[in-house]
């Protein structure tokens, strides 16, 4: 029909309006493993972004999507923003694995929404909370061909539960960015 | 609705008149993929993560904030028509000297020790909201040689699907500074632009306190799909 409302950047002042207490820590009505998720979001230049916003939505432990809880906020989502240094944490349980309605295989991933001055529109995409070969049948790995390399998060040798992925808006090695 | 079409509406990522977009526009192609499941659901939140005093930002500090007192009502929609029932609507704004209560915002004009300018609701069964709030003023910003930002108020809404998830502004009608803005102008469509101007709403205000706007809001459809995916 094409009557929707346009999009507008959330310019720098969004922190005003959109701070969630614990924003950065995800609610779930079960248990799971412990995921850290980390990074930095960077510009063109290789500037730390520090004016951000980082939202991620997934599936819970058993890979089914998040019903509404008990909890106020939503289930298995969260909001984080950025630092002087670009960077944002996100404290979660590791998503399962699920199937599409054409029995498409996902791997275990965080759908990923990023708002920002300089942004006129959100980009989107998903990062993999799992390895390479874990994630070949993955129909975003499918699609995205070697750009896929740039949606991986990487576990920390040391800390098993922090997993490492910055963002790249722009430039050498630009995060693969999505539309759906 | 195809992908085509939403480029359309939305603004491009890069837009020079905008300085901001240089370094931080993808240059990339977009990945063109199905939704996941988890991107036709989306999140939902309870009523009481809204509380009914979120909606009035007048309210908030001692005495009543100094500026234009307006009411905001309006529905939010999907592309279909139908009501976006019991989401989230998030709103920002400066106060009527056009400052932000912003550690950011140094721009020589008054705090309002009064008002913070943020509010939120869920959207009720017919997709309706209402906000309590005053009018936020115009603010210089430094894009270009005399740059002044047309009175605005920022909109975070979630929808009901992952996919409906946008971040707009909503501007005001007959304001002079509207032809001069980057931002407002991204969006290539003359009428798109225009679904970002409320309308006066006189019998929605308050008589001899408050004037009234609409605002309606319309997401994409939950269960849109760029054509050939």
């Amino acid at each position: 029909m094409g009557n929707r409302t346009p999009s507008q950047t959330i310019g720098p002042f969004f922190h005003v309006g959109l701070k969630w207490e614990d924003g950065e820590k995800v609610q779930f009505a079960g248990s799971g493993d412990r995921v850290v998720l980390t990074g930095c979001v960077y510009d063109g230049a290789g500037t730390a972004i520090a004016d951000a916003l980082v939202e991620t939505w997934q599936a819970d432990p058993s890979g089914k999507v998040p019903g509404a809880g008990a909890a106020a906020r939503a289930y298995g989502y969260s909001r984080a923003m950025t630092a002087s240094d670009g960077r944002y944490t996100i404290e979660t349980l590791m998503p399962g694995a699920c199937t599409g309605p054409g029995g498409e295989k996902y791997a275990p991933q965080l759908n990923v929404t990023i708002f920002a001055r300089g942004l006129l529109k959100a980009v989107r995409t998903r990062v993999f909370l799992a390895a390479a070969d874990a994630v070949k049948d993955d129909p975003l790995a499918r699609a995205a061909g070697p750009r896929v390399n740039t949606l991986f998060a990487s576990r920390d040798s040391k800390a098993p539960e922090v997993w490492r992925w910055d963002v790249r808006l722009q430039g050498k090695d630009e995060t693969a960015f999505i539309e759906f | 609705m195809s992908a085509r079409d939403r480029m359309e509406i939305d603004p491009p990522y890069d837009f020079p008149g905008y300085k901001s977009t240089a370094l931080r526009a993808p240059k990339q192609p977009l990945i063109r993929v199905a939704p996941h499941p988890l991107e036709i659901a989306g999140p939902s939140f309870s009523r009481s993560f809204a509380k009914e005093s979120e909606a009035d930002l007048t309210t908030w500090g001692k005495s009543a904030p100094l500026g234009e007192k307006i009411i905001l009502v309006g529905r939010v929609l999907d592309e279909d028509g139908k009501p976006v029932r019991n989401s989230l609507l998030e709103l920002w704004q400066c106060n009527s000297s056009g400052r932000y209560a912003h550690p950011v915002d140094q721009h020589n004009a008054p705090l309002d020790p009064n008002f913070l300018g943020q509010g939120k609701v869920l959207t009720g069964d017919d997709g309706q909201y209402r906000f309590v709030t005053i009018k936020p003023g115009a603010y210089p910003w430094r894009n270009h040689p005399w740059a002044w930002r047309p009175a605005h108020i920022h909109l975070s809404l979630f929808g009901n699907a992952y996919s409906q998830r946008i971040i707009t502004q909503m501007f005001f009608p007959a304001d002079p500074l509207l032809p001069i803005d980057p931002i407002f102008n991204s969006v290539p469509d003359p009428a798109a632009r225009q679904r970002m101007v409320c309308t006066l709403d006189l019998e929605q205000g308050i008589e001899e306190e408050a004037l009234g706007y609409r605002f309606d809001i319309v997401l994409r459809g939950a269960n849109a799909t760029p054509m050939g995916v």
